[in-house]
């Protein structure tokens, strides 16, 4: 267990600057998860932290060692690959205790270990095959063993689940996060899946073009996104983008939508709308924000009911999603199934802005905060 | 059940079909018959193969050329048959294959698994070094060997092998272990291994293919080289090659044509039964990728 400092790491390849000065520090034990967009730089930033590529400037450091330039079997940290980067040549058990026999532990122990993982895993079965007799879901749990068994200081996991089916995919990020709670490693973890992101996470970076757009919990990301990037990265159906005119009005300030009508808006932070009085911002509003009309809610603060005209529905089973449009923006409402909407038709929706966020339209930079 | 498709065989599909069949065999004959003429050769007498034709059957098993072609036929001044010859080529052989096939899995492991700076360049090098023709390479070889102190030795001619063959291995292991994915390297040095225990203990046991195409390619172009052979060797380090064409030319009397025809199907040999044995592999490899999942 060891702490993992990232301080100001620029990683170029010949004139393309991929990493434009990361900085990310977490403490020891917690689970950091990377996101961003293919290309951003994920994988480059795992394998500097791993010591498989040379950083080109700035310093890494685990615990307090600075490892910068250390190589990575010396860094003691374990990977777990996309691929899974099984040997293809040796059996499950070799593949688990090929760590510790380079690091010359003697072979009882080494024994004792593979049975310790293999039992964590359920594996104790497959022992015995070749990576090429496994599933994919058995390779994966292999991968995980390997990595386990040297009980590293740190963990690297690279999209371990992006190659499994839907189902065990589920499956395993509850046995990840179960194992995380158990052993209280330091992981770092790339994902594109916003799940796993959000139920794994101790910390969350979002990425975009070798730059950290925004570091911090699952939900200070969610709730409080610190530009328009990060707050359309996260979240499925993404948060939506409402253009909005900022009106003054009873000596403070609010947001006048075009909705099926135009409808005015109360935003929970008033006075950081003030320089932008007759302006059109994007209104920052997560869909399970618009709702059918709720009783419960009725008069409370931050609370309008406003006509729109539905353009789509889609059922999800829990819940159904109606498409409408507000001046060119696509607008996810998040409704009851019984709720009757129907395309073509307009009907009534509740907006709770208590949590909305305001958005520069030009430059993409949160205003309210 | 009328309208199950059946194949149209038409009267002209048969007739292009059993063509086929004859340009095959026909060129298939054309292709072996130098050969059943040089065996059938062997096993005459002089005096059969005078009065014969050229395909006519031996009318009795006649191995005397056989034998005299192994220990008794004249090379040169000496006449001791092919026999000695042939383990020179296999000393030569051996060595030359072994060390280039290494050096060129060592090779091919550097240039995509532990790229350097200029390693490209390295590579493109190398591939410069396929398509360089024998005889260039001939007086420069020539005056290395002689400043080595190796001239006319097998160890020379065995260096001469290994410096000609390293730019084929090398291209051979190179194309196969691109195909091995980066992950693996860098899994093994995440788990503490060096530069050649993963080569040993990771990429070596998923080469077999590879190996086995580059020992054939390099056994047949070794056994079978003749200008190497002729211009480094000394008297007593001759390959089998140049040991057949000084019987072929040396005669006191009377051409023994069996004799010939035995000593080339000998030198021959041990091509052959590598490709009989191992020809299969051969194609397998080159089509093989490295590693699945
Ligand atoms: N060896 C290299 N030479 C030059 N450019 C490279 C090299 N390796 C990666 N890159 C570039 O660096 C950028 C980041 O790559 P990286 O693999 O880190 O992306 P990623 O965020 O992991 O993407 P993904 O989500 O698709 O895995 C890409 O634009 C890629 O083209
Ligand atoms: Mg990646």
């Amino acid at each position: 267990m060891a702490s993992l400092t990232i301080d100001n790491v620029k990683k170029r390849y010949g004139q393309t600057e991929i990493l434009k000065g990361i900085n990310i520090s977490i403490e020891a034990g917690e689970f950091l998860i990377l996101v961003g967009p293919s290309g951003c730089g994920k994988s480059t930033l795992m394998n500097s932290i791993a010591g498989l590529e040379d950083v080109s400037e700035g310093r890494i450091l685990i615990g307090d060692n600075d490892v910068t330039y250390a190589s990575p079997k010396d860094r003691d940290i374990a990977m777990v690959f996309q691929s899974y980067a099984l040997y293809p040549n040796m059996t499950v058990a070799e593949n688990i205790s090929f760590g510790l026999e380079m690091r010359k532990v003697p072979k009882e122990e080494r024994e004792a270990e593979v049975e310790r993982v293999a039992e964590m895993l359920q594996i104790g079965h497959l022992l015995k095959r070749k990576p090429a007799q496994l599933s994919g879901g058995q390779r994966q749990r292999v991968a995980m063993g390997r990595a386990l068994a040297r009980r590293p200081k740190m963990y690297l996991f690279d999209e371990p689940l992006s190659n499994l089916d839907a189902k065990l995919r589920v499956e395993m990020r509850t046995e990840i996060k179960k194992l995380h709670q158990k052993l209280g490693t330091t992981i770092v973890y790339v994902t594109h899946d916003q799940i796993e992101a959000m139920t794994l996470a101790d910390r969350i970076a979002v990425m975009k073009d070798g730059e950290v757009q925004q570091l911090g919990t699952p939900q200070e990301i969610y709730d409080n996104p610190t530009n328009l990037f990060v707050a359309g990265f996260m979240g499925s159906p993404a948060m939506n983008f409402i253009p909005a005119k900022v009106v003054e009005q009873n000596g403070s300030y609010a947001l006048e939508l075009q909705a099926a009508t135009p409808t005015i808006v109360p935003f929970p932070k008033p006075d950081s709308l003030k320089a932008h009085v007759g302006k059109e911002i994007l209104l920052g509003l997560r869909p399970e924000m618009i709702t059918e009309p709720q009783p419960h809610k009725e008069g409370k603060e931050f609370v309008v009911t406003a006509d729109i005209d539905v353009e789509v529905t889609e059922p999800m089973g829990a819940d159904t999603m109606v498409l409408t449009r507000i001046q060119s923006a696509e607008v996810n409402c998040r409704c009851n199934p019984a709720y009757p909407a129907r395309a073509g038709e307009a009907i009534a929706m509740m907006f709770d802005t208590s949590k909305a966020v305001a958005f520069d339209k030009d430059n993409g930079q949160r205003i309210d905060n | 059940m009328s309208n199950v498709a059946k194949r149209q065989t038409s009267t002209l599909d048969k007739v292009l079909r059993i063509a086929l069949y004859v340009c095959l065999l026909g060129m298939a004959a054309v292709y072996l018959a130098p050969f059943l003429v040089m065996l059938l050769t062997s096993l005459k007498d002089v005096e059969e193969i005078r009065s014969g034709t050229l395909l006519s059957l031996p009318s009795s098993l006649n191995f005397d050329a056989w034998s005299k072609a192994w220990s008794g036929a004249c090379t040169g001044s000496q006449c001791e048959g092919m026999a000695p010859y042939f383990f020179n080529s296999f000393q030569i052989v051996i060595p030359a294959v072994a060390i280039s096939t290494l050096l060129g899995a060592l090779n091919g492991y550097v240039i995509s698994h532990w790229k350097f700076k200029g390693s490209d360049v390295f590579f493109a090098a190398l591939l410069v070094g396929c398509f360089i023709p024998f005889q260039v390479i001939l007086l420069p070889m020539a005056r290395t060997l002689g400043w080595l102190g190796i001239a006319n030795t097998t160890t020379g001619l065995v260096m001469v092998h290994v410096v000609y063959g390293v730019a084929f291995t090398t291209l051979f292991f190179r194309n196969f272990y691109q195909s091995i994915p980066v992950e693996l390297v860098k899994a093994a040095r995440l788990d503490g291994a060096g530069f050649f225990t993963i080569f040993y203990r990771i990429i070596l046991p998923v080469s077999t293919p590879i190996i086995v195409v580059t020992v054939i390619w390099q056994f047949t172009q070794i056994w079978n080289d003749f200008l190497f052979g002729v211009a480094f060797s000394g008297f007593d380090t001759q390959p089998v090659t140049v040991a057949l064409n000084n019987l072929v030319n040396t005669s006191f009397g009377g051409k023994e044509y069996n004799v010939d025809m035995a000593a080339a199907i000998i030198a021959a040999l041990p091509t052959l039964v590598v490709y009989i044995l191992a020809g299969k592999y051969f194609v397998r490899g080159l089509t093989a990728g490295a590693v699945k999942g």
